[in-house]
């Protein structure tokens, strides 16, 4: 469905390398994580596939397609995209929000009101009550709802999440993360996803990367990596969800003795 | 006072239509202008310091100095130069406010319309314009405020606005007129201010019914504002004759003749107007250019500040080179001398004139070092008084500056022994004192000459009307016209009816006048 190959983006005249020669394939119906710290190359190498940013040397197809042959707004509009910090149009109701894509390829009126009314309610939010606020009356969670339902609004193939559920209390996230991985799976969604969470990761992914520099260090399920972290940082990233996991452990059958 | 001010307030709609005219269209137009040059701008960050920059350096020109400046620049006097003047001055805080309204959106936002495939211009439309509205309009508000205010200063510049009560009533000390004039501006600018202001919160608040009571109010304003201006033009249309236009510069004596005129051509049944409060060298511009067709000018002035001459010669041959070159260099026609001189005089109380027998310049000098004398601010840097000094050697124990009303207190105080004074000034004859003789000739003559517009020159009916007038006024006529409006509060009406009817009476005053 997308395949990266060789992507790299440099600035500065190729002193400052953001991403080196990342190769990736990501199958149809699959949700695929970036991982890694800050400054990892990982948000690049997502705001590539959609030019958002301009791949410095290497290609991406999707569908197999070169997307440099697409036009940049037409691949836009085609590619869900849920923004970090959610990133709603502050001056538009939640419906306007949500419609705003099928408004931008021209649907119908009627056909918009529905797909609007219909995603709302995928997103557990009651289109009667909802519609017509605006983005600053809703809690946090509420907002990346509908930041969700307007990613979903054009019936695009492809989702990219930048941090999606980063700025959400961990109750609401954890609620979040699960409902987004039953309708990702029921409508067969390729998802790739950049998160500095690695229990987020593991959790969610069926394949992650996990990105380092600007390299790709090791791709895999999470079974896999778990098993066979294959390069020391791996290893460290992997640490703190493993020691908190055996924390809790020791906590829960402590309070069960 | 309360029939002067039924008088000021029969005037106020029409000057209000002008006023509203003048300084909607000049926002309207700077809206116009500085929304899309923002946007430019917005887009081309090369193109923000000079922008920004030029329009801050307008911004710092005083108001009435970028309104004289078009004049010149345009070669004409009445609506445009003003309204350039203003769009000038709207500029600044809709540019600013456009260009860091868009560039104040939230850079995740800007991501967002990108992120969902919104083109440029999608994007500006359908979030960045959207977003900034409030803070445009805020500029917006700012913007119409100095226009409103800045646009009194269009009176000297020949567009009408409520600055004619301003100008007029400052210089014929008539406290009512400047009061209806500063009033109805303010009254204007703060129900502007307050409409926009619930325009700006109806934006930020995504409130339709602000909005819209908004609009009503504005729609309101302008109708209520323009409807004098309509009516009025439907009535006149009917006249055959054009008006003749009669100008005045911006002190008493000028209003007074500008007025004198008036009557004349009315009473010849010529439709005149006049128009008043403009600057001298404007007023002449104004002539030359047929904007304004006549008015009364000082031939002193004319030859120092028009033909650049520095010369003194006898008084007739002055007019006579002024006449010739006037009509070759400007085709403008000297009709005649009024009568009187308005000269730059030294007066002493009538007292000290007779204790120490002073009544020319030449017996001043004499007495000079025991004396202290006073002027207005300008007197003393003046060719004048340098001629004077060098002439009769006049040589002063003290020498101090006055603001020009105080200069009159101060010597009666005696404070002062001597001050300068122009000498028709009413309150010479109010404050008793006499004018001292120039037996030398060292100043210019300042005769009072009619001039005419080039396309009134030889129009039979205009000249017929205006040359009945030559030589009939002489310096104390002048003198007590100016008096009662200076300092007996009469109106301008009244001292023109006075001069008028002096004419009426006792015909032409000085027959040994050259006219040329």
């Amino acid at each position: 469905m997308i395949r990266l190959e060789q992507l790299s983006k440099f600035y500065d005249e190729s002193r400052v390398f953001a991403v080196r020669s990342v190769n990736l394939e990501i199958q149809a119906g699959e949700l695929l994580v970036l991982v890694g710290e800050s400054g990892c190359g990982k948000t690049t190498t997502l705001k590539m596939i959609n030019r958002l940013v301009e791949p410095s040397n290497g290609r991406i197809f999707v569908d197999g397609q070169d997307v440099v042959t697409r036009d940049r707004v037409e691949l836009r509009r085609s590619i869900g995209y849920v923004f970090q910090g959610i990133g709603l149009f502050p001056h538009m109701t939640v419906a306007e929000n949500v419609g705003i894509v099928p408004r931008l390829l021209k649907w119908e009126q009627s056909a918009i009101t529905t797909r609007v009314d219909e995603l709302l309610q995928m997103m557990s939010l009651s289109s009667e009550d909802y519609r017509h606020r605006m983005p600053a009356e809703l809690s946090g969670g509420q907002q990346q709802r509908v930041g969700v339902a307007r990613a979903l609004a054009g019936r695009p193939k492809i989702l990219l999440m930048d941090e999606p559920f980063g700025a959400l209390d961990p109750v609401t996230r954890d609620a979040l993360q699960s409902e987004f991985k039953n309708l990702q799976r029921s409508l067969g969604l390729t998802v790739v996803m950049v998160t500095h969470d690695m229990t987020e990761a593991l959790v969610m992914a069926d394949r992650i990367a996990v990105m380092h520099q600007g390299r790709a260090l090791q791709v895999g399920t999470p079974q896999q990596l778990l098993a066979h972290p294959d390069h020391p940082h791996v290893t460290a990233l992997l640490e703190t969800p493993r020691r908190q996991a055996a924390r809790l452990q020791d906590l829960m059958r402590a309070t069960q003795s | 006072m309360t029939q002067d001010l039924t008088a000021q307030l029969a005037l106020l709609p029409v000057t209000l239509s002008h006023h509203l005219l003048l300084s909607m269209s000049a926002l309207l137009t700077g809206i116009l202008i500085c929304i899309p040059l923002a946007i430019l701008i917005s887009r081309v960050k090369a193109l923000q310091w000079p922008a920004l920059t030029f329009a801050s350096i307008v911004q710092t020109i005083p108001g009435l100095a970028l309104l004289a400046l078009m004049v010149p620049l345009l070669g004409q006097i009445g609506f445009l130069p003003a309204f350039i003047a203003l769009v000038l001055y709207s500029m600044l805080p809709i540019l600013h406010n456009t260009v860091t309204g868009i560039l104040g959106v939230d850079r995740s936002v800007i991501e967002a319309a990108r992120g969902i495939g919104m083109t440029s211009f999608q994007q500006l439309l359908k979030v960045e314009l959207p977003l900034a509205t409030p803070i445009i309009i805020a500029g917006v508000r700012t913007s119409a405020v100095w226009v409103v205010g800045t646009a009194t200063l269009a009176t000297p510049v020949g567009a009408t606005s409520l600055g004619n009560y301003i100008f007029s009533g400052l210089q014929t000390q008539n406290t009512t007129a400047v009061l209806v004039g500063c009033i109805a501006a303010a009254a204007l600018a703060i129900s502007l201010d307050q409409l926009i202001r619930l325009l700006e919160r109806s934006a930020r608040q995504h409130s339709r019914r602000a909005g819209m009571a908004a609009v009503m109010g504005l729609l309101l304003l302008f109708s209520a504002g323009f409807a004098p201006l309509i009516l009025k033009r439907g009535t006149t249309k009917i006249g055959t004759l054009a008006p003749v236009v009669v100008g005045a510069k911006t002190f008493t004596e000028q209003y007074i003749l500008a007025e004198f005129l008036t009557v004349a051509l009315k009473q010849a049944g010529l439709p005149a107007i006049s128009k008043t409060s403009l600057g001298s060298i404007i007023l002449f511009e104004a002539l030359a250019a047929g904007e304004v067709h006549c008015y009364a000018d000082y031939s002193g002035t004319i030859w120092a500040n028009v033909m650049k001459r520095t010369d003194i010669p006898p008084r007739a041959v002055l007019l006579e080179q002024m006449t010739r070159w006037l009509d070759e260099k400007y085709q403008v026609r000297l009709l005649g001398p009024l009568g009187f001189e308005n000269t730059y005089a030294l007066a002493i109380s009538k007292e000290s004139s007779l204790k120490r027998r002073i009544s020319t310049l030449e017996e001043l000098s004499a007495h000079a070092s025991a004396l202290r004398i006073g002027s207005d601010y300008e007197f003393f840097s003046r060719p004048e008084w340098f001629a004077l000094k060098k002439s009769y050697g006049l040589q002063f124990a003290e020498q101090r500056t006055f603001d020009p009303s105080l200069m009159y207190a101060a010597i009666r105080a005696g404070s002062v022994d001597v001050i300068s004074a122009y000498s028709t000034d009413g309150r010479l004859a109010a404050y008793d004192l006499v004018v001292l003789q120039d037996p030398h000739g060292a100043l210019p003559p300042y005769d009072a000459v009619l001039l005419l517009a080039p396309a009134m020159a030889h129009r039979p009916d205009v000249v017929a009307a205006l040359t009945p007038l030559l030589g009939t006024i002489a310096d104390e006529r002048m003198r007590e016209a100016n008096k009662m409006v200076d300092l007996e509060r009469k109106s301008v009406a009244e001292a023109a009816a006075f001069l008028w009817n002096l004419k009426e009476r006792t015909g032409k005053h000085m027959f040994n006048t050259i006219l040329p």
